[in-house]
């Protein structure tokens, strides 16, 4: 174990003689952390939504006799988006160069129609193409929904004013005309005073019938406005999936890349320099020779995932993220980057052994990463050749392990789970790396 | 000298490299008191020899023996170093490897005794000379019995040269022994007194050096 300490210390000391190297080594994090944070904020900010409005949108109109507050309205909207006032060629031209990601266009004659409550007024929505349009599409159609349902109250009322006329008679109005309504009540007023004959008996039955059934009127109109409620339970989860998610690939990728390269080239440097026959010569086995290159992933993987974790957790503390903050996770993460680090460092060694040489194993790994990376992209749901394959690589395992670590409630099953998997095809390579490793005293 | 009492030995040791052979089976022994060298052309098998006997490449065929106990330094050919660490870094990593009970101060020693320069410069950065002097004083770390040394003197200037015959000598004197490939034949004059001459692989002379017969340098070398 001592010598696998001085082989992992002669490679830091190596590693800081190397600026180059050194430098993409510091680099590289931190650029992936700030992109991840620019990705994560990006993911969090409000889109950009114009709002046409060629009905000169008043702050409030009387609908059914109900006031409703257009200017409230919107401004609930603008919680969850920019909204801009835009006229129709302005919102038109910025759809075309993305500066805004949908268009709600009010038409004319949309407040009329809808106090008509006769037909339904249209409002229309234009969306770009891109991922955030389906959000946008979800928030209009999310206002649609809350407005319809203010709305449906409103025309419910209205109705039920309609049915009261009907059973109890008056005064009332009807498409702005006025109206006088004799009303069930008094008409069974009316022919109770008659000479009771059957035809008038048969009325008085039909009016009381007819009274019965419009009693249960307002519930029955309730029930079909909304057959199902929803009830929205303000709570949330401990953290947000996207940045939980990007955070993790952000993770697994930065260490993928770096530690196979790093252990790969390492050592096959150690055939370059010339020195593999001196330390085969007993004074540092084979096995340890690929431990020490195992380990000295493991320990790259801790420091730059560290380093993403917190310069993450910094950046959208910053920036305002609600949630995926990595704080309370930071223990969990530095298990799975030393057992991330360590199979990713044993495959990493595995093709330096193969490739021989320093320069040819860290290309090898280049092209290596591509594919591992490629395959645990691709959800096995939809390919499952591609989830058998990347089920045999450090990265789908790497990948699971941090999400989970950082976005479960319960994290310790599914950490376990992966924990094994990375020990496991630690193993296996490493065992596979020691054996390809006699190819290099050749 | 028997081979009970040797050192080391090649017992029919012989190295191919995939479908090349680089040394056929070879049996020699080195005892206490020897000064081998080792002769050829290029390519006739001399730095693979050295390094079976250095425990640095295993046999295809046969094995090697060491005495138990003993301590066996080495000197590859090409520099065998790290060029990222500095002459002192490079002999502190590798007397500690050696199991030195004193790594600094071993390291210390030797950059004195080699003349090299103490400063953090990489050993990548030092003369060809400056590196193969280093080369030469990790092999006499950990204190060895026996030297094995791959054409030692290529790069270094006449002082240097005089000091690690002087070293070798001193080694042999106490007990000690030393191999060395040379395709200087002053050197087999001077400092040899057995002599293992290969071709093509092959040991085709092991004997001493007063019997190794100077005209058959000219046929092995042509």
């Amino acid at each position: 174990m001592n010598r696998v300490l001085l082989l992992l210390r002669k490679d830091a000391l190596v590693l800081r003689r190397s600026p180059l190297l050194l430098g993409i080594l510091l680099a590289y994090p931190l650029t992936i952390a700030v992109l991840v944070g620019l990705v994560a904020s990006y993911a969090s900010a409000k889109p950009r939504v114009a709002l046409v409005d060629e009905d000169n949108l008043p702050p409030t109109v009387t609908i059914g006799g109900k006031r409703f507050h257009v200017d409230r309205t919107i401004q609930q909207v603008s919680k969850n988006v920019h909204l801009v006032h835009l006229s129709r060629e302005a919102a038109a031209e910025q759809l075309k160069n993305g500066k805004v990601v949908a268009v709600v266009t009010v038409p004319p004659g949309f407040i009329t129609t809808l106090q008509e409550m006769v037909h339904s007024p249209r409002l229309e929505v234009q969306l770009s193409q891109g991922t955030i349009s389906s959000r946008v599409d979800q928030q209009v159609q999310a206002l649609v929904y809350s407005l319809n349902r203010q709305l449906q109250r409103a025309y419910i009322g209205t109705n039920l004013g309609y049915v009261n006329l009907i059973l109890y008679g008056g005064k009332g109005s009807f498409l702005g005309r006025p109206i006088s309504v004799l009303g069930l009540g008094r008409a069974q007023k009316v022919l109770a005073g008659m000479p009771q004959t059957a035809a008038v008996r048969n009325l008085e039955d039909f009016i009381h019938d007819a009274r019965l059934a419009l009693a249960n009127t307002g519930d029955a109109l309730n029930a079909t406005a909304h057959p199902i409620e929803l009830v929205r339970a303000h709570d949330r989860g401990r953290t947000w999936v996207l940045s939980a998610n990007v955070q993790a690939y952000a993770l697994a990728l930065t260490i993928t890349f770096l530690t196979l390269m790093l252990a790969a080239g390492s050592l096959a440097a150690e055939r370059d320099e010339n020195v593999i026959g001196r330390l085969a010569r007993g004074l540092v086995g084979l096995g340890h020779l690929v431990w020490a290159k195992v380990a000295l992933a493991a320990a790259l993987a801790l420091v730059l995932g560290m380093a993403i974790a917190i310069a993450f957790g910094v950046i959208i503390q910053v920036g305002g993220v609600t949630g995926g903050e990595p704080w309370h996770r930071l223990p969990l993460l530095v298990v799975g980057l030393l057992l991330a680090g360590g199979s990713l460092g044993a495959l990493g060694a595995l093709l330096g052994a193969l490739a021989r040489e320093a320069r040819s194993a860290s290309l090898v790994a280049l092209l290596v990463v591509l594919p591992i990376v490629f395959l645990g992209l691709i959800p096995s749901e939809i390919v499952p050749p591609a989830g058998w394959a990347s089920s045999a690589l450090p990265f789908t395992h790497a990948f699971q392990l941090f999400r989970s670590a950082l976005f479960d409630l319960s994290p310790w099953g599914e950490v376990a789970k992966q924990a094994l998997w990375l020990v496991a095809l630690g193993g296996i390579f490493g065992a596979l790396a020691r054996l390809g490793a006699r190819r290099l005293l050749a | 000298m028997s081979s009970e009492h040797a050192l080391l030995s090649a017992r029919g040791a012989g190295r191919t490299f995939g479908q090349t052979t680089a040394l056929e089976p070879v049996d020699l022994d080195i005892s206490p008191g020897d000064a081998l060298a080792l002769v050829g052309p290029n390519g006739a098998g001399k730095s693979t020899l050295l390094a079976l006997l250095a425990g640095a490449l295993e046999p295809s065929t046969g094995r090697i023996e060491r005495r138990k106990g003993v301590r066996v330094g080495w000197a590859p050919q090409r520099p065998a170093q790290y060029g990222r660490l500095s002459a002192r870094e490079n002999l502190e990593l590798f007397a500690r490897l050696e199991g030195e009970a004193e790594p600094e101060e071993a390291a210390a020693r030797l950059l004195r005794e080699f003349g090299l320069p103490g400063k953090a410069s990489p050993s990548a950065n030092l003369s060809v000379g400056n590196r193969q002097r280093v080369n030469l004083a990790i092999a006499f770390l950990g204190r060895p019995e026996v030297l094995l040394l791959d054409e030692p003197t290529a790069a270094l200037d006449p002082e240097q040269r005089r000091r690690l015959w002087e070293r070798a000598t001193a080694l042999r004197d106490s007990g000690g022994a030393f191999a060395f490939a040379t395709q200087n034949l002053d050197e087999i004059e001077r400092h040899a007194d057995r002599v293992a001459a290969l071709r093509d692989g092959r040991l085709v002379f092991a004997g001493p050096a007063d019997e190794y017969d100077r005209s058959r340098t000219d046929t092995l070398f042509a």
